[in-house]
């Protein structure tokens, strides 16, 4: 008997003022696809983002290859192999190529592999060094959706394929080539789930589910998926690939260093460092000040994943998401470096090396501050800045005694 | 009546507090002018402290309320927790506010970023004020609530830190006075009003409290029946 991919068991799940789903039971066994039909409002998003663990449930709990990916009682553990996941947003980073993208995806199975034949298939292969940004909307869709079967295209194992909707804004030859792949790769062994209104999906069921009536059909035969991946082992990724996000997006030079530069400059202008040679608290005030400002800017990744509900790609994956840790220390390293001597005209590594802390400790407690407003419709709007000035204490207190040495 | 309980506690804490500004301008006899750089602007403290205390309650309220919602799903809870963020917020602010002025007039700053009790409690300020915005800005519903819940029931950690911080660290601001060992050389006309004010924010918080848990019921209410005409 084939193993169950995903269980879903007795489920209730609140959206908004409402209760979604009631109780609800999915099981998909490998080498199953499940096709969730139905009007709008009925379920069928909600299906697919508590399956990625993106929903609190209120009761019940899912289950990824058997094991417990998260419950009602607040357990959460990472899936221990990597889903396919298409959300109804594209979660693509725009300012990525389309081949960063994929690259990305791979590293998060383990794998190295080379889709140049997928893209060409789905007619992107000449814009895979385009950036996402530069694409249209139906292309954008491609890339998220070959994104949602990455996971299974590099895996003989059984692996859970999620797709929400993916069929929207694709050409009619885009989706023929969809439902094929998901014959083949139903026909390897993985469990997929797709929630859609194109009739032309339900081709690939094995079930058809409304969320409360299903039934099963045969689906069209067709030849198995061939895996060509590599095992590729990637140490650190998320420090590595929100690394890369920040070279080749720089955005932690438009957003944190312009404000550290803001900072020195405003300070410059209203004080004289010569005349304050006295005062070696304010002047040490003055040399953290800089690495203090970077970390309340906040993390530059974390703003960059925030386009198009990246981040729940990834919080879907795992735990953790993505950082900037390592350009944060750098970053206050060299700031407080340079603050040291204009304002102090004295080089102390200790002091240099604490800035570089001060910054990557600020904007690990903002983003953590971001990420607990992450689930609100308007996360964007939300004041959570109101509760930074909690930093300002013991930045003092780090000046205070950075004026003792 | 019943229905107007809590505008009732309300007249009668905002009478108590103009009681108390009274007393506290005409009644109350000055400080040891030795102890005080300032003396006439400790007579802020008949209005400051009891602030803080009625914050104090606003937050236990909306500890109580998050943890209702949070553990229960309780829609009184939900209605607790907005009535004791927008309590906390108006008695914090009244705390903070008249706090600067005293430490402007005494310390000769009105803040002191390195003081804990100052921080911790300006943190409380915020963190209602946080609540209190954050939750005009979302729609209504599940995922709002259990964020801002959740801010409600942990913030209220610093509760238990601001009052005792005092007693561990006095950086600029007093320890405490009319609980502490200093008790006794507070004069009974002081203790008067100290106990008047304390006893008008009280109700006032009260007051706010019931008229807020209404008025909260009614926009929910109002929001089902314009649920009923869209025919949702």
């Amino acid at each position: 008997m084939a193993e169950p991919v995903l269980e879903l068991s007795n489920v209730t799940v609140r959206r908004g003022m409402g209760v979604v789903l009631r109780n609800f039971s999915l099981t998909v066994n490998a080498g199953e696809c499940v096709v969730l039909y139905g009007e709008n409002g009925v379920g069928k998003s909600t299906v697919i983002e508590t399956a990625a663990r993106l929903l609190p449930l209120e009761e019940g709990a899912v289950k990824h290859n058997g094991r417990l990916v998260y419950d009602a009682e607040g357990r959460s553990v990472n899936p221990v192999n990597p889903f396919g996941l298409t959300l109804q947003a594209n979660c693509l980073v725009p300012s990525q190529t389309i081949q960063q993208q994929l690259d990305n995806v791979v590293a998060v199975c383990g794998k190295s592999c080379d889709f140049n034949s997928v893209l060409e298939q789905y007619n992107i292969g000449n814009r895979r060094n385009d950036k996402i940004a530069h694409l249209s909307g139906g292309q954008q869709r491609k890339v998220a959706v070959i994104c949602g079967l990455i996971p299974g295209m590099v895996s003989h194992e059984s692996r859970l394929i999620l797709l929400d909707e993916p069929d929207s804004g694709l050409d009619d030859a885009s989706v023929e080539v969809l439902i094929e792949q998901i014959h083949q790769l139903r026909n390897l062994g993985h469990g997929i789930v797709i929630a859609s209104h194109d009739k032309r999906m339900r081709e690939c069921a094995t079930s058809l589910h409304n969320l409360s009536v299903v039934s099963q059909q045969e689906p069209k035969h067709s030849k198995s998926w061939e895996v060509s991946a590599t095992e590729k082992s990637y140490p650190l990724l998320r420090t590595k690939i929100g690394w890369n996000l920040n070279l080749t997006t720089l955005v932690s030079v438009q957003r944190n260093w312009l404000a550290a530069l803001l900072v020195m400059g405003c300070l410059l202008s209203i004080a004289d460092p010569l005349g304050l040679s006295e005062n070696k608290m304010i002047l040490m005030g003055f040399t953290l000040a800089p690495a203090f400002t970077m970390g309340l800017v906040g993390d530059p990744v974390f703003k960059i994943l925030m386009e198009q509900r990246s981040v729940d790609w990834w919080r879907a994956q795992s735990n953790t998401i993505p950082n900037s840790y390592l350009e944060s220390i750098i970053s206050g390293i060299i700031f407080t470096a340079i603050a040291m001597q204009i304002f102090i005209q004295s080089t102390d590594y200790r002091v240099i090396l604490i800035g570089g802390f001060v910054t990557l400790i600020t904007s690990f407690i903002v983003r953590f501050l971001q990420m607990s407003t992450v689930r609100l419709p308007r996360n964007n709007a939300v004041f959570i800045r109101l509760l930074t000035p909690v930093l300002i204490l013991p930045w003092g207190l780090v000046v205070d005694y950075c004026a003792s040495l | 009546m019943r229905e107007r309980k809590g505008e009732l506690f309300l007249i009668a804490g905002f009478t108590g507090l103009v009681t108390t500004l009274f007393l506290a301008f005409n009644w109350v006899p000055s400080v040891n002018i030795n102890a005080f750089e300032s003396p006439e602007a400790q007579r802020i403290f008949y209005w400051h402290v009891p602030a803080a205390w009625a914050a104090f309650i606003s937050f236990s309220v909306l500890f109580a309320g998050s943890a209702m919602w949070l553990f229960k799903r309780n829609e009184l809870g939900w209605k607790l927790h907005i009535a004791g963020s927008e309590a906390g917020l108006a008695c914090g602010l009244i705390a903070v506010w008249s706090g600067c002025i005293w430490g402007a007039a005494e310390w000769g700053t009105p803040w002191d970023w390195q003081d804990y009790r100052l921080n911790s409690f300006a943190l409380l300020t915020l963190l209602a004020l946080f609540l209190v915005l954050g939750r005009r800005s979302q729609p209504d519903g599940v995922e709002s609530r259990d964020t801002f819940a959740t801010f409600g029931f942990y913030g209220f950690v610093l509760v238990p830190f601001t009052y005792l911080v005092t007693r561990i660290w006095v950086i600029r601001h007093p320890g405490p006075i009319i609980a502490g060992d200093d008790a006794s050389s507070i004069s009974l006309e002081m203790r008067l009003a100290f106990y008047v004010g304390v006893i008008s924010f009280t109700l006032m918080v009260i007051g706010h409290i019931i008229t807020s848990v209404q008025i909260t019921r009614f926009e929910q209410r109002i929001n089902r029946l314009q649920g009923i005409i869209d025919g949702e």
